[in-house]
């Protein structure tokens, strides 16, 4: 059921004031957080809509690119100099969901998505990293699920997050912005605290910034079928000189920077999804070599 | 803007205004409600049609601010001032993607097949002359159950071929 | 004259006795082969302007004055007792109109409609109705019901180990199975794992009762509206001409919609209660909870065969999960009809599981059975060293191996020959390849039902403006059936397909109609069509015959007009007509039985080609030839999409769609579309369709039907092209990157 009442702020001190209210949730597409409201997954009293902030401008800055929050997916994937200079972005930004979701999606939204486990999403559990007590994923179905033990065994689902993990972009928010890696972004859900986002009470996105361009990028991704599918897995490359950075999703609870020598390290796999081992090697040896 | 507080007061009705296939509307809204269903309950445009209603399947898709989008997904309330186009909105473009529709056999039943031609409608105004597999791509997040994708692919194709 | 006589029919494999109503019928029928006037040319959709423009009324889209939202509460459990229910506090929600519980409602089929032992999590419990679906949705939250959970089995095995059947096992036997493995020269033994497949129709069952001092109304969303008249008018006990039922337009069903369904009973039982309008729409959710699937299944094999190929003893068995409903669906049917063989032995056992019931599903049965059988032949064939085609001819049977019976028609040689020569068979090895993608080609058989038959009724009707009108008791699920009833009219009428208005879905129109499934719809109601048609031309013939003094007989109708036989005489039959007024000329045809004694069925070859991503495991069908005997076309365009669609269906279930039930829980994992994946246009392969069949000489119009066909050898020849693509063989389907990846690793 919808309890919430929607909120657009035009400024930050608006949108700053909406977000103090007990309940309330900042909104960009709003693509994942009515579909969570209609399944009953951390029902909001507010959802304060963020696009009215004007935050979803691309600026190119001294080589690097500085891409708003309120950005849509379609905006990424259409944009000259992502496509130019980061390769990955691109690939990743019109790989994820539908035409439709991506010209909806936002960059802040992407990257904050909860989890698409089917249990997480169902409507009559309430599974661990929603508050309650049991990973139904560990005793039941995990086919799709992690390589990585743990209380949660959900995959991260961003296909942005691989690409801009990749390309080590960071993240700029209300509170701090200044900016910090966007792995710092992300968190472990724990006992006390089951949420995988490393935000306080009221901080929002509002750009990921780019500064480093890589001498070369690319995105492998493995779907169910051959167009909008949640990636089975995904790895993004960036080259930087000498350095190769791989990123990947759908193999742990958190996007994950892998080891270009050992991408398995950590990750031994579980019952039903030892697949995604191979599966991941693979994707990392052609996303690399791509990235040449 | 008033304090949140004072915003916290319960589910009255909102009134937005909306242009719908070039005719404005004053309508209350509430907070909640997707624009999939005051299209098709306040205004009674029955024509956008809820398949899924969790923006999986593109039956809802409308054109916002000549944007393909989910209606499904889309808080009416955050329409406020838009223009919006449904399957009901006619124009040339729109009457070729039906001529060829038809031509092409694009459709059975026809429950999806709204969505497909308003995916359609926006890609083509963006990209005149797409390639197949533009096509294919734009076409990608409207599900067909019935299968006439083949005859979708051609007619979107053969839409396009008319404009020139 | 009318009679009323006794006829059989063969329903999806079940063969029926029927008393129908008749009327000898003295069309000439076509001559053999020939193409006459509209039929066999492409005719577009007559449903176009209407569902293009969005101006197509479905069930979903009625809205009355005064209709109530109706939300139903399912239950969250798997089996459960429904310890307490707040009906009061629902009732006291600000809008709720209504709300009934297990106590209130009528049963339906012999089962509650609404339930306080829900024996599947999705199983109805409550409903409210309400003024608004947000009124409904608090209502719905008021219930706050208390469950005991108790134990399930939603496991198929575990099922069967408990022997706890919807349906008594069966048998079947000819010859002596164990003498005939003992002398086979080669036996092989496999089994194959089919997964429940959901329907999924874009258009959820949904309804909208209005009921009304004078008789009942219902819109509903439905393959069969006078079933759905027939299951009303039982359930509430009025006199069936009290009840209409219409479905003007509706967005698919492939099975799943047969009847008012329990939506139907449930929003007249609310109406009857609020003397008000009720709809009621099923959410996705519901969907795949509570209204059917493919019966998931197992199915083992073992198969002997002499030197040369030739089937000698089949023993096989179908475990399959009925879930809490539907009926043993003719899984082994492949196994006993495909191909000659002379020792079978089958057994079928279908379980009931704490699941939703199953429904059926496009070739219900036949298709997943065709899929298991048609795998295990190629896997005989590698074990012989013989083309998997060549096997299959020398294995061709030329009458009904069940009881001898001839068919009417067949051409399922020559599917084959057409087909391989399409798909460049005999070049197949050359695809494979040795790097990252892996190609192949597979093959695999079809055989059906779909004569039609009686009953069923048409009236046609022509006015002073020579537009005809023809009224069928059909409800239009976008087949493309109405389509070919006005091509089938026109051929008589001498008038353009485009001139023709059909009314069909509603009961208060037209004679009884047949239901729209079981690849009978056509074949049943298109020789009741002409008949119609038949009789209006004679009448016009008549009138023009007194109007250009020119003998009946030597008249004929072409392109809308009057012409004589020597060509002096061309006038628009407009000039015929016009003096009518607001008189009609009508005319009434019905279907006559089909022979007796002769097997009436449809066949056909798939080949399919595919490339398999040995890094992603993601399998792509490039290519599907197609070649079915389905006897005459009536509409080549129509037909092509009818065959594209079961194409892509039968893709789905061999590739992506699988419902997962959580075996903690038993609820089902994916009742929407993110994890239930059917295919999108991204996955369409190239078809190259073809259809072999002559117009079928023994058939009235020679037409059989065309509605399952295409879906059943496509999963098969997919699995087949597959394991030629890898060398290995897949035996669960569907085959996704999981399956094929961890098949790969394996091996």
């Amino acid at each position: 059921m919808r309890t919430f009442v929607y909120i657009r702020p035009s400024s930050p001190a608006e949108a700053d004031s909406a977000l103090s209210g007990a309940g309330a949730r900042a909104m960009g597409g709003g693509t994942d957080l009515l579909t969570q409201q209609d399944r009953g997954i951390f029902p909001a009293r507010a959802l304060v809509d963020l696009r009215g902030l004007q935050l979803n401008g691309i600026d190119e800055h001294d080589g690097g690119l500085r891409i708003g929050a309120t950005a849509t997916l379609a905006q990424v994937a259409a944009h000259d100099g992502v496509g130019t200079r980061f390769a990955v972005l691109r690939e990743a930004a019109a790989a994820a969901a539908s035409p439709q979701l991506r010209e909806m999606g936002t960059v802040a939204g992407n990257l904050c998505q909860q989890v698409r486990c089917w249990y997480f999403r169902h409507p009559d559990l309430t599974c661990w990293l929603r508050g309650g007590d049991t990973c139904y994923a560990q005793i039941g179905d995990h086919r799709k699920h992690g390589l990585e033990p743990g209380d949660c065994i959900s995959v991260a689902p961003s296909d942005l997050a691989a690409a801009l993990l990749a390309l080590d972009a960071t993240v700029e928010t209300n509170r701090r912005p200044e900016g910090f890696p966007l792995l710092e972004l992300y968190r472990k859900a724990d006992e006390g605290n089951r949420s995988t986002l490393a935000l306080s009470d009221g901080e929002y996105l509002t750009a990921v910034n780019l500064r480093r361009v890589p001498d070369a990028s690319a995105y492998e991704r493995a779907g169910e079928r051959h167009a909008w599918s949640f990636a089975l897995s995904a790895v993004a490359a960036a080259r930087f000189g000498d350095e190769l950075r791989l990123a990947a999703i759908g193999v742990s609870n958190l996007p994950r920077l892998l080891d270009p020598a050992d991408p398995l390290a950590g990750l031994p796999g579980l019952d039903q999804t030892g697949w995604k081992r191979g599966l991941l090697t693979g994707l990392a040896e052609q996303a690399a070599t791509r990235a040449g | 803007m008033p304090p949140v507080a004072n915003l916290l007061i319960g589910f009255a009705d909102m009134r937005i205004s909306l242009n719908v296939n070039d005719q404005t509307h004053a309508l209350d809204v509430e907070d909640h409600e997707s624009l999939a269903d005051v299209l098709r309950t306040h205004l009674e445009l029955t024509g956008t049609k809820v398949a899924c209603g969790e923006g999986t399947c593109g039956s809802c898709t409308v054109l916002v601010d000549g944007t393909a989008v989910l209606s499904c997904l889309t808080l009416a309330v955050a329409c406020d001032q838009a223009a919006v186009r449904t399957v009901e909105s006619g124009g040339p473009l729109l009457e070729r993607l039906q001529r060829a529709f038809t031509d092409d056999d694009a459709f059975q039943c026809g429950f999806c097949t709204p969505g497909q031609l308003m995916s359609a409608v926006a890609l083509l105004e963006r990209t005149p002359n797409p390639d197949h597999a533009e096509i294919v791509r734009a076409m990608s997040g409207n599900l067909c159950r019935c299968g006439a994708y083949e005859g979708i692919g051609l007619a979107v194709a053969r839409a396009a071929r008319e404009v020139e | 004259m009318a009679k009323l006589v006794k006829t059989e029919a063969v329903v999806e494999g079940r063969t029926e006795e029927r008393w129908t109503l008749v009327e000898e019928d003295a069309t000439p029928e076509w001559a053999d082969g020939a193409v006459t006037g509209p039929v066999g040319r492409p005719a577009t959709r007559l449903t176009a302007a209407a569902r293009l423009s969005g101006a197509a009324r479905y069930t979903s889209d009625v809205r009355l004055p005064g209709q109530l939202e109706t939300l139903v509460l399912r239950s969250p459990h798997a089996n459960a007792r429904l310890v307490s229910l707040q009906l009061d506090a629902a009732r006291a929600v600000p809008g709720v109109r209504c709300a009934i519980g297990p106590d209130d409602a009528p049963s339906f089929d012999g089962q509650p409609i609404l339930t306080d032992r829900p024996t599947f999590a999705g199983a109805a419990v409550a409903a409210v109705a309400a003024d608004s679906s947000a009124a409904a949705a608090a209502g719905l939250a008021a219930l706050s019901p208390e469950w005991e959970p108790l134990g399930f089995v939603t496991d198929m095995e575990r099922a069967l180990e408990r022997q706890d059947f919807l349906e008594p096992p069966s048998e079947d036997e000819r010859g002596d199975v164990e003498a005939g493995l003992k002398a086979a020269a080669t036996v092989i033994e496999c089994e194959y794992l089919a997964p429940a497949q959901l329907h999924n129709s874009m258009e959820p069952h949904c309804a909208v009762a209005d009921w009304r001092p004078d008789g009942l109304t219902m819109w509903s969303s439905t393959q069969a509206i006078y079933q759905a008249r027939s299951q009303l008018s039982t359930v509430f006990e009025i006199d069936p001409d009290r009840v209409r039922v219409i479905c003007e337009y509706m967005g698919g069903g492939f099975g799943s919609k047969f009847g008012c369904g329990p939506e139907g009973i449930l929003a007249a039982e609310l109406s009857r209660r609020c003397r008000r309008p009720v709809r009621l729409v099923f959410s996705r959710r519901d969907e795949n909870l509570a209204a059917g699937f493919r019966t998931p299944a197992r199915l083992s094999m073992t198969i002997g065969a002499d030197r040369d190929g030739a089937l000698v003893a089949i023993e096989a068995s179908a475990v399959m999960g009925m879930g809490s409903g539907g009926w043993g669906y003719p899984i082994l049917e492949p196994i006993k009809s495909l191909y000659a063989c002379p020792n079978l032995h089958t057994m079928l056992l279908p379980v009931r599981q704490n699941l939703g019931p199953a429904a059926a599903f496009r070739a219900p049965g036949v298709m997943e059975g065709t899929w298991a059988f048609e795998q295990a032949l190629d896997e005989l064939a590698l074990e012989l060293q013989i083309d998997p085609l060549e096997l299959r001819r020398r294995n061709h049977t030329a009458t009904d191996p069940s009881d001898g019976r001839p068919y009417t028609s067949k051409r399922l040689l020559e599917s084959y020959t057409k087909a391989a020569e399409l798909a460049g068979w005999a070049s197949r090895d050359e695809l494979r390849g040795d790097g990252r993608i892996r190609r192949g080609m597979g093959c695999a058989s079809q055989y059906w039902w779909g004569g039609g038959g009686p009953p069923a009724y048409a009236d046609v009707r022509i006015g002073a403006s020579a537009k005809p009108v023809l009224t069928v008791g059909l409800q239009d699920l976008g087949t493309g059936a109405i389509t070919a009833c006005a091509v089938v009219a026109a051929e008589r009428l001498g008038v353009a397909v485009s001139d023709i208005t059909v009314r069909a879905g509603d009961t208060d129109l037209a004679g009884h109609g047949p239901f729209s499934g079981g690849s009978m719809t056509l074949a049943s109601i298109a020789p009741a069509v002409r008949a119609a048609a038949h009789h209006v031309r004679t009448q016009l013939l008549d009138l023009a015959s007194d109007m250009f003094e020119i003998a009946a007989s030597d008249l004929e109708l072409v392109d809308g007009e009057v012409r004589s036989a020597d060509g002096t005489l061309r006038r628009p039959i407009h000039d015929v007509t016009e003096k009518l007024d607001n008189a009609w000329v009508t005319g009434s045809g019905s279907r006559a039985p089909n022979p007796q004694g002769l097997a009436v069925n449809t066949f056909g070859c798939q080949i399919a080609q595919v490339a398999v991503d040995t890094l992603t495991g993601l399998v792509t069908v490039e290519r599907i030839v197609a070649v079915h005997d389905v006897g005459r076309i009536v509409n080549p365009m129509g037909a092509r999409s009818q065959v594209i669609g079961g194409i892509l269906q039968g893709i789905g279930f061999a590739l992506t769609e699988e419902r997962v039930v959580d075996p903690t829980t038993g609820t089902v994992l994916n009742p929407g579309f993110e994890d239930y994946k059917v295919p999108t246009i991204a996955d369409l392969p190239d078809v190259v369709c073809e259809f072999v069949g002559e117009p079928d000489p023994k058939l009235a119009l020679g037409v059989k039907g065309l509605g399952e066909p295409p879906i059943i050898p496509t999963p098969g020849s997919i699995g087949n092209a597959i394991a030629h693509a890898l060398g290995l063989r897949l035996r669960e389907a569907p085959y996704t990157p999981r399956r094929v990846l961890e098949a790969l690793e394996q091996r």
